[in-house]
């Protein structure tokens, strides 16, 4: 995707993840027609002095006389970020996901406000946005530095760049330009395009394991997936399925596994039915018009449409969905590297003692999982009282989105972990080795399913079977790379 | 400071010296008699590792480690011609880190602390270890430590093994896998080695043990992290102090006499703290008719003391790991067994990971009442009336913004509030079944603190902004340690503010955690209570 095109109404969490790649957006014509009737209504039916109105709201008194200069104060008493910037992509889709809210249509600014959003983002010129300090609600700290910065009003760009020109701003177009969400929507995007391939990566790993531990095929039947009948249940037996076709390893009759096997359609199908979930509910937060007031042809409505609990909300529930896969992902590497339950040397590497192989890589699981764990608590649970009584009740979703993104790191390396177990686990399997009373005995080869071997393969090509101790970091590194670079993405 | 000598392996190690090995360049040394201590220790090893004592069988002594495997695989026995290959290869296989590098201050500590704990002569390895360490840390070389992976049991295997990575080679002098940094560049461990003149060991029997097993990184971070949270509590007190000033509070609350009835250390210690910042105030007690005030002020002395208490915990647990053997096994070559080697669970992070959950907590806390003060301050409604929402020509919209700002990060750190230490996993074949998941603790910890000085800040900022109200209202006499507060808060803002609160606060947090505004005010009123023992 090189160009995104920003229309209101069709912007998708791979279009996120894109533009924060870098890629360049363009305003749709209709989109434009769209701001400009909009800007009309405003026109027609808005406040020219809403600022002042909301001034006297909040803190009663008199603000600024001017326009501009008021303008200028609203904008910069909102800047209160704190601690280091955002990195580039997220302040990327933090950007492209505001022009497109604006492109919805009904907040009543010129095109030519989102057009500077979207100048600004293909001339790289990126605000420096401190990453903490944002409640989710209203008035949004992350976008008050992004809006001063575009419009030429103050602030600072990531890597150095001038200020661009200044752009005088209604009242109306200042505050569209920061009331909403729209931080914790451009996180959960990003959320979404990683879990997707994270959870897909997921899926291959442990059709992985299944070969390695010779799973009894049964646990992955069509029929009883569609008897319990979750969707992602069924989605995940077909897959898990897809990967095993064929295989020597998996068949039907073999003995009856532990949970972390035979229920792993079960879990990561709920960890699938939470993405879609998820999913759908940040691609209608994508696409809807997360401001206030809202602008209607016949009329402005104030209401609480900024406010940040959906998506919140949607972003916790990932956290769980995460945290369930890396749990039970887990429990696998431990039974591949134990030896007594899986048939095959201690730690994958042919026993002399004097060789750990993969037993610390179980650790470093073991460990990511407790702290994804710890990270998986809610946030969107707490609320405090914000700004004197008025904001009595915020999202959190900010934390929550963030915490989530720091989940689908922790769970990706705990993919890539099972992945590097089970390869290894498979290459006895297909060599015909298994450890027998403590020996390393000759046993049948067997070769796994098609989509399996694909997997295994991807595997091999940037990691090499071990046989003595080598270091385990880099091998970690690489497949954790290749997890989220979507590597074992789409093989079944 | 540079200059200054930190002795290894006699036991005194505290915070203060571990904060400045890892950020003020003391250098850490070993002495003679703990390297004479060392020496035996090393002595017995080498002979059992040479297979000269006996064991029951008539076969060489198993000693774990040294001619056995590890974890579960000690249940195997390795021969003579295979012990070199084993601490090599634990070393390799454990470095198994994932994520973000630990900073070089961390770094520095966890390998000041590991030199310390083998400087004990209790872990069976050569002296040329720790004099390496101390090389390393007096030349700069700092391995590049993955900050994720370890479960703190059995101690931080993984970033110790990281370490090994750069302090060792293998057998083969072309084999130096590490990474280090050495004068801000990335490299091999063998160039920044080779660089620094420092060179690279063979690891010999248990040396890769040694090297490994004890909960290091917990304990280093932990240690950073409880000299920040003392400085910080002193900074909640005068943020405190600062906004019962502007908020013209009741100061009966932090009688002496009134402490003395419920007589925890830390609420005393904050009673008595602030009414010496707050002395020769003239907007304290000064509003008639008011008998008390909301909880945010006037249980200070219960909320931010139980605070002070659970660091004051903390750091006692974490002074005591800074000086422990916790290695395995651990050799008492005094003890009358011909077997030396006894196997314990010394290397547990247990201890640690409980002290620094507990520390979170209190950080989490201290964070959650200041916050509460900002909104106090920056409400009309309850700020005895103050400006709706601090709100003044100068500042616009004044600080009801920065609050909402410090309500988000509270609320990270509450997101962070799970003790990482209740969670555990079995590993290493159920051989290893209960973990302490203390390193968690202590980078959640470390987190939990960064932020709370943030909110401190912003509550600093506020209470300053209620101040100059009261200054412009006609307010004269602040307390003498509020004035000092003032005053360095004006210095920093080259007045009252540049009208983007966003550049205000860095500000403010600048002086909070370069410690300026602790020693300013402490210059003017003498020391706020301590926090760690002496």
């Amino acid at each position: 995707m090189h160009e995104v095109v920003i229309d209101g109404c069709s912007l998708t969490p791979e279009a996120v993840a894109a533009v924060a790649r870098g890629a360049r957006v363009r305003l749709a014509p209709e989109a434009v027609a769209r701001l400009e009737a909009s800007h009309a209504a405003w026109q027609r039916h808005g406040d020219p002095d809403l600022l002042r109105a909301k001034w006297a709201w909040l803190i009663g008194g008199e603000p600024p006389a001017a326009r501009e200069a008021l303008v200028e104060r609203f904008l910069a008493d909102h800047c209160v970020g704190v601690g280091p910037s955002l990195p580039e992509d997220e302040v990327r889709a933090l950007m492209v996901v505001r022009a497109n809210v604006l492109a919805t249509g009904h907040s009543g600014v010129r095109p030519v406000v989102v057009e500077r959003l979207c100048q600004a983002l293909n001339d790289g010129c990126l605000p420096c946005v401190p990453g903490a300090g944002t409640v989710g609600a209203a008035g949004s700290a992350a976008l008050a530095h992004v809006a001063r910065v575009i419009l030429g009003y103050g602030g600072v760009c990531l890597s150095g760049r001038g200020l661009p020109p200044r752009l005088e701003v209604d009242e109306n177009e200042a505050l569209s330009l920061i009331n909403g969400a729209s931080l914790t929507a451009a996180l959960g995007a990003l959320a979404v395009d990683r879990s997707e391939r994270l959870l897909a990566s997921a899926q291959a790993a442990c059709a992985l394991s299944m070969e390695v531990v010779q799973a009894d095929g049964r646990c992955i039947d069509a029929r009883a997936a569609a008897v319990r009948g979750h969707p992602g249940v069924v989605t995940v037996a077909d897959r898990l399925r897809g990967f095993v076709a064929g295989s020597e390893l998996v068949r039907e009759g073999n003995r009856p596994d532990a949970f972390s096997i035979r229920c792993a359609p079960t879990v990561l199908g709920g960890a699938v039915d939470a993405l879609a979930f998820v999913r759908a509910t940040v691609e209608r937060e994508l696409n809807a018009s997360v401001d206030n007031p809202l602008v209607f042809d016949d009329g402005v409505v104030e209401g609480g449409a900024f406010h940040g609990a959906p998506v919140g909300l949607a972003m916790d529930t990932l956290k769980l969905a995460l945290v369930q896969v890396a749990s039970i992902a887990e429990r696998r590497v431990f039974r591949l590297t134990y030896g007594q339950l899986s048939g095959l040397p201690s730690f994958l590497v042919p026993g002399t003692g004097a060789n750990s192989g993969l037993m610390l890589a179980q650790y470093t699981a073991a460990s990511l999982v407790a702290e994804a764990r710890g990270r998986a608590v809610s946030g969107s649970v707490d609320s405090i009282p914000t700004v004197q009584h008025h904001e009595d009740h915020v999202s959190m979703g900010p934390v929550a989105a963030r915490t989530a993104l720091d989940v689908v790191e922790l769970v990706s390396d705990v993919v890539a972990i099972e992945l590097l177990a089970a390869a290894q686990g498979l290459d006895f399997r297909m060599a015909g080795e298994a450890e027998v009373d403590g020996v390393l005995a000759s046993v049948p080869p067997k070769q796994p399913g098609a989509g399996s071997r694909r997997v295994h393969e991807r595997v091999r090509e940037r990691v090499s079977r071990w046989h003595d101790d080598r270091v385990l970091h880099p091998e970690l590194e690489v497949l954790g790379q290749a997890v989220r670079d979507g590597v074992f993405a789409g093989l079944a | 400071m540079g200059g200054h000598e930190v002795p290894l392996g006699e036991g005194t190690l505290t915070l203060s010296e571990v904060v400045r090995v890892a950020r003020a360049g003391a250098i850490p040394v070993l002495r003679d008699g703990a390297r004479a201590r060392m020496a035996r220790s090393h002595a017995w090893v080498a002979s059992a590792a040479a297979g000269a004592l006996r064991g029951a069988d008539g076969d060489a002594l198993p000693v774990y480690g040294v001619n056995t495997g590890y974890g579960s695989l000690a249940r195997v026995r390795i021969g003579s011609d295979r012990i070199q290959e084993l601490s090599w290869n634990l070393i390799r296989s454990h470095a198994a880190g994932v994520g973000p590098r630990v900073a070089d201050e961390g770094v520095r500590a966890m390998m000041l602390l590991r030199a310390n704990a083998l400087a004990r002569g209790a872990s069976g390895c050569r002296p040329e270890l720790v004099d390496a360490l101390c090389a390393m840390l007096e030349n700069g070389v700092h391995p590049e430590v993955p900050s994720r992976g370890s479960c703190g049991s059995s101690g931080d295997l993984a970033p110790l093994a990281h370490l090994g990575l750069v302090v060792f080679r293998g057998p083969d002098p072309e084999e130096s896998v590490g990474v280090a940094w050495f004068g801000g560049e990335r490299m091999s461990a063998r160039e920044a080695m080779a660089r620094a003149g420092i060179e690279q060991l063979v690891p010999g029997p248990k040396e890769g043990l040694a090297m490994t097993n004890g909960a290091q990184l917990s304990c280093a971070l932990s240690a950073l992290m409880l000299v920040d949270a003392e400085r910080l509590v002193k900074a909640a007190e005068i943020a405190a102090a600062a906004s019962w000033e502007a908020l013209r509070g009741v100061t009966r609350a932090l009688h002496p006499d009134v402490h003395a009835l419920r007589p925890f250390p830390g609420a005393i210690a904050v009673a008595a703290d602030l009414l010496r910042l707050m002395e020769g105030s003239e907007l304290t007690d000064s509003v008639p008719g008011k008998v008390q005030d909301a909880y945010s002020l006037r249980c200070s002395p219960q909320v931010l003391g139980a605070c002070r208490d659970a660091l004051t915990y903390a750091g006692r647990q974490v002074s005591i790991e800074l000086n422990a053997v916790t290695d395995n096994p651990i050799i008492l070559v005094d003890d009358p067994d011909e077997n030396k080697a006894f196997s314990a669970g010394m290397f547990h992070g247990e201890p640690v990971g409980f002290a620094a959950d507990h520390a979170k907590l209190a950080l989490i806390e201290l964070s959650a009442l200041s916050e509460r003060r900002t909104y106090r301050l920056t409400t009309g409604t309850l700020s005895s009336r103050l400006p709706a929402g601090l709100g003044t020509e100068s500042v616009g919209l004044g600080r009801m913004m920065p609050q909402a700002a410090a309500a988000a990060i509270v609320s990270s750190n509450r997101q962070m509030a799970v003790p990482a230490s209740a969670d555990t996993l079995p590993t290493c074949e159920d051989q290893e079944d209960h973990v302490a998941m203390s390193t968690t603790a202590a980078r959640r910890a470390t987190d939990v603190c960064r932020n709370a000085e943030q909110v401190v800040a912003i509550e600093l900022l506020c209470a300053a902004t209620g101040l100059w109200c009261r200054i412009d209202e006609g307010a004269t006499t602040l307390g003498r340690g509020t004035r000092a507060a003032l005053d360095v808060v004006e210095e920093a803002l080259g007045g009252r503010g540049s009208g983007v609160p966003s550049d205000d606060i860095a500000r403010i947090v600048e002086v909070v955690t370069s410690g300026r505004l602790v020693e300013r005010v402490e210059a003017a009123i003498g020391p706020l209570t301590a926090v760690h023992d002496a």
